[in-house]
């Protein structure tokens, strides 16, 4: 008996996995073409001295020689890129408290759900003209209420001062992305059968040893992702730095994102920005391998032999 | 959970709802009645509001025209997206060699941002020639990692025992997907299509590169030209960002109600 | 099932179709492509000019695209890259001197040459300012520098009469005028904007040559230390150094400022912000000693050229004659060219009298130019000292430490490849 179904199982196996990677071509071949290709282009680049205008010469190392020991802005950027990342969890984890709170059944969730993710569809440049508004020294909301409260007595140059001007920066960006994880984490929870709970319930289990125990684990999958999630909206932030603050003051708020385009495109200098881009890639690389080994690796997936 | 007490739920959510409103209460005042954002004190409430600069947007740029290329463009980035992100997904929920290298891949393309690809996609697209098209500009985010990975975690979330059963019964590999998974993965759906939706309506850097043609040009793009004199603190401004976000918000608002779906299906199928 | 599969080929091919529009086609036809920079509705002057050109040249079609400054650089490399650079360009400032370093600009001076009568009609020197090792890159497009606009309600209730004379009067005075809210002086710094306050000083940035910084000098350490107490004081508006240029515009608009060093461009917009402005409210000078940043438009042509004559024939037609003068009235700008700029103030005094006084100070004193060198490093040296200016004056560090900082980053772009 186990003989004709082995057979019937390797020809099956064969159409299987050609079907697999059937289904992966099409992604693939996008990813190839506008993200690993690119990679690539910057690689090769980040190791010749080149111009548009047609100059290419081979430099070797010079570029990376030039980042990791002469270039203090560099290690600036790439200080401010980390903290705006160590401020990843603290956005998720706000988001994961809506998200619980959204999926029970209380009246008006659709409401509040709504609420919270409408700012997310705004356009980033939007986002970084509000906000900057919001933290004007002058006239804007945030010092008037902090004035009104009592607690300061002139208004604070928020987005001008060298300290407080990142974390104002990241607090608009975690505004802007809240609704993003909101929605993939409430999408998670949904998918969390209620039986489970009940089960735990009747067996004595209270609310914070349901939450840790059984809603945690299963939302590991997409933990990850809203981690990964938080990488890329350093990214999108992009827009946000370049309308709230330049970059300043003095590269207080400049990222490895935004250094790398004023390196490439303002200063004109392809070359040096792409050795950068490389650096860039190994570090977050780097980052999110750390991140999926904390979170089971294989990107979280869960077993689910039910 | 039914025991709790309301009001601590509606306090918390309160509070942070109106965290998240305040700016736009901003906004929408100020695109009505287009005071100078700089005059203090700060009011909350307009003080001659008028509908001038929803007006005037729309008859001073090419408004429709540019509306129907973003949505053109925006329909050929959700409709990809589901299609290969749903496949991709769902090739990743099974075992094969190859496996993890595939999904390292995955990976690292999102360590891959935007800014650092402009000038090779342009090559890329114009090899293809694909310039100045719907199609070369929907092309370069026809598919997201992230959203392959909503797909992929929500396929395995649904109790093997399904699928064995429906292998079982002799049902393809595309039935599969198309009949047992997909079904039951509606908020996965749902996230895809406002995510891919946001991220191609909001595309501001790639349609500037690759189109030259004014005709082709996309809504937030077209917005930005009229912005050009009128620069940042006027109400025009505001009236751009509210009618640049209204269609993102409208889908969500249409795709809530997959959610709603995607929560009685989820109880049903224990 | 049959059927299924069929519509879904047919909208495929449908959404194919679709999705293909609009592809550009190979071009048979000889095309030449003008990228200004921020002017979108300048669009009845540029419809002149391609008439003009037509008239010379019937054969070549002139495509037309304008961006933003913000993109204007993404776009322009990322053309150029692509081997489809726009051929004639309009730049702001100083970056014409990254692209002419590297040989993406075409060289102007045979031209010239060969028309020796054409130099005499732009002022020498705003021709002088596009010349890079000694070749002439550009004609001048439109020509704007700074200037001082002083708040006269302010000066008055400060009890001053003239206009301060040198530096320390004008600190002195912007302190008399600073009370509460209000401050005595303000500036743009974007570029080298803020440079003739240093220049009022006697500071020079690099040596003659160009080739290391020359200004970490005690007179230098004692101008930044005076600016940084009067930012400190309250007296320099701090966003001066930390703003762009909307913010120190809102600023001046809602009268809060009583010397503003911007230039030409912002007194119209600041004047739509502020219906108070008028020639009675707001007066129109020069800094002491005259000196001034020039933040022109030059017009250029890209080396990717594929029609240089007939892209020569364009330059002359946009800077001079009637293409200069639609240039002009269609955007409210002086132009390089003497002449034209002679109708033009006649122009502006009907129609806009109150920007004259703004325009003609844009025409005088333009031996004292400054911040304008011709570096071919310029944005990463103003990268490399702009910030610990900012250091400087902003408390952060002592003026003696933040200058000699800038000056060991500067020497060491200067040096590097």
């Amino acid at each position: 008996m186990a003989f004709p179904n082995l057979e019937y199982f390797k020809r099956d196996r064969t159409r299987q996995l050609f079907l697999i990677w059937f289904f992966l071509t099409p992604s693939l071949i996008i990813f190839t073409l506008y993200r690993i290709i690119p990679l690539f282009w910057n690689g090769i680049l980040s190791v010749q001295f080149w111009s548009p205008f047609g100059e290419s010469r081979f430099a070797g190392l010079y570029h990376y020689e030039e980042m990791f020991f002469f270039d203090e802005v560099f290690w600036k950027v790439l200080w401010n890129t980390i903290l705006f990342m160590a401020s990843a969890p603290i956005g998720i984890a706000l988001a994961l408290l809506v998200a619980i709170l959204v999926n029970t059944q209380i009246r008006g969730r659709n409401v509040y759900r709504t609420i919270v993710f409408m700012s997310y569809p705004v356009m980033t440049v939007a986002v970084g003209i509000i906000w900057q508004w919001l933290y004007n020294e002058k006239v804007g909301l945030i010092n008037y209420v902090l004035i009104s409260l009592g607690i300061l007595e002139k208004g604070v140059p928020f987005l001008g001062h060298f300290s407080l001007a990142l974390p104002c920066v990241i607090l608009a960006s975690i505004w802007q992305v809240i609704g993003f994880y909101m929605i993939i984490l409430l999408s998670g929870l949904q998918n969390i059968e209620p039986a489970l709970y009940e089960v735990a319930a009747v067996d004595g289990a209270n609310a914070w040893m349901r939450f840790w125990k059984i809603t945690l684990p299963l939302l590991k999958p997409l933990l990850f992702l809203c981690f990964v999630i938080g990488i890329i909206n350093s990214f999108t932030s992009f827009d946000l730095i370049f309308v709230m603050t330049q970059g300043g003051p003095a590269h207080a708020t400049d990222l490895l994102i935004t250094r790398i385009y004023t390196v490439a495109f303002k200063l004109s200098k392809f070359d040096y920005a792409a050795a950068m881009t490389v650096v860039n890639f190994l570090f977050f690389l780097g980052l999110t391998l750390l991140a999926n080994k904390l979170s089971g690796g294989e990107a979280g997936a869960v077993e689910t032999e039910r | 959970m039914r025991q709790y007490p309301r009001w601590p739920i509606h306090l918390i959510l309160l509070f942070v709802s109106s965290l998240m409103l305040i700016p736009f209460v901003w906004v929408l005042k100020t695109s009505l009645s287009g005071e100078n954002i700089f005059s203090y004190p700060p009011a909350l409430l307009p003080r001659d509001p008028h509908l001038f600069f929803y007006v005037d947007v729309w008859y001073t740029i090419p408004f429709f025209r540019y509306l129907v290329n973003s949505a053109v463009v925006s329909a050929i980035v959700v409709a990809a997206n589901i299609v290969f992100n749903s496949m991709a997904g769902y090739a990743l929920t099974r075992n094969f060699p190859g496996k993890r290298a595939m999904i390292l891949l995955f990976l690292s393309c999102m360590m891959i941002p935007f800014q650092v690809t402009i000038i090779p996609a342009y090559l890329i697209t114009k090899k293809m020639a694909l310039l100045n098209s719907y199609l070369g500009m929907a092309l370069p985010v026809c598919s997201t990692i992230i959203c392959i990975f909503v797909f992929k975690a929500s396929f395995e979330a649904i109790p093997k025992s399904l699928i064995d059963a429906a292998r079982i019964d002799g049902l393809s590999e595309w039935r599969i997907v198309l009949r047992i998974l997909l079904p039951l993965s509606k908020s996965a759906i749902a996230t895809n299509v406002i995510l891919a939706f946001i991220w191609s309506w909001n595309n501001f850097l790639w349609p500037l590169v690759i189109i030259r043609d004014q005709e082709m040009q996309t809504l937030p793009l077209g917005l930005s030209r009229f912005l050009t004199v009128v620069e940042d603190t006027t109400g025009a401004l505001y009236a751009f960002c509210i009618m640049v976000l209204l269609p993102g918000l409208i889908l969500f608002l249409l795709a809530q109600k997959e959610f709603i779906a995607g929560l009685t299906t989820g109880a049903a199928k224990g | 099932m049959k059927t299924r599969w069929q519509v879904v080929g047919i909208l495929g091919a449908a959404f194919w179709a679709m999705a293909l529009a609009g592809a550009s086609p190979a071009q048979a036809q000889k095309k030449m492509s003008v990228l200004t920079w921020n002017i979108p509705y300048f669009e009845e002057g540029f419809k002149k000019w391609v008439v003009e050109f037509n008239k010379k040249h019937p054969d070549i079609q002139i495509e037309r695209l304008d961006k933003k400054g913000t993109e204007w650089s993404t776009f322009y490399q990322t053309q150029v890259v692509a081997g489809t650079a726009p051929d004639i360009i309009d730049i702001q400032g100083a970056l014409w001197l990254e692209y002419a370093s590297k040989g993406g600009l075409l060289d102007l001076t045979p031209y010239m040459k060969k028309e020796p009568e054409l130099a005499k009609q732009f002022y020498p020197e705003v021709l002088k300012g596009w010349i890079y090792e000694g070749k002439q890159y550009a004609l001048p497009f439109i020509i704007s520098k700074t200037l001082l606009f002083y708040n006269k309600n302010m000066f008055k209730e400060a009890g001053l009469k003239d206009l301060p004379k040198n530096f320390d009067e004008m600190m002195s005075s912007a302190r008399k005028m600073t009370k509460g809210e209000k401050s005595g002086f303000m500036t743009l710094n974007f570029d080298w904007l803020y440079w003739p306050l240093f220049a009022m000083n006697g500071i020079e940035l690099l040596t003659p040559d160009l080739k290391k910084a020359a200004f970490n000098t005690p007179q230098a350490i004692k101008a930044v230390e005076t600016l940084a107490k009067a930012t400190q004081d309250g007296v320099i508006n701090k966003i001066s150094w930390t703003g762009r240029w909307v913010e120190p515009n809102d600023a001046f608009a809602a009268g809060s400022v009583g010397m503003f060093h911007a230039h030409a461009p912002a007194f119209l917009w600041f004047k739509s912000k502020a219906p108070w402005v008028n020639e009675e409210t707001v007066g129109a000078a020069h800094l002491p000693g005259g000196w001034s940043t020039p933040n022109s438009h030059s017009i250029l042509i890209s080396k990717s050229c594929k029609y240089p004559d007939a892209a020569w024939d364009m330059l002359k037609i946009i800077a001079t004659g009637e293409g200069a003068y639609a240039l002009g009235t269609g955007t409210n700008n002086l132009t390089g060219n003497i002449e034209v700029n002679k109708r033009l103030l006649e122009y502006f005094s009907k129609t806009l009298p109150v920007a004259v006084p703004v325009l003609k100070t844009q025409l005088e004193h333009l031996d004292k130019l400054c911040g304008n060198w011709p570096i071919a490093k310029d944005a990463e040296v103003k990268e490399a000292f702009y910030p610990e200016l900012q250091n400087a004056l902003l408390g952060r560090k002592s003026a003696k430490d933040a200058l000699a900082d800038a000056e060991r980053k500067v020497n060491r772009v200067l040096q590097s490849r």
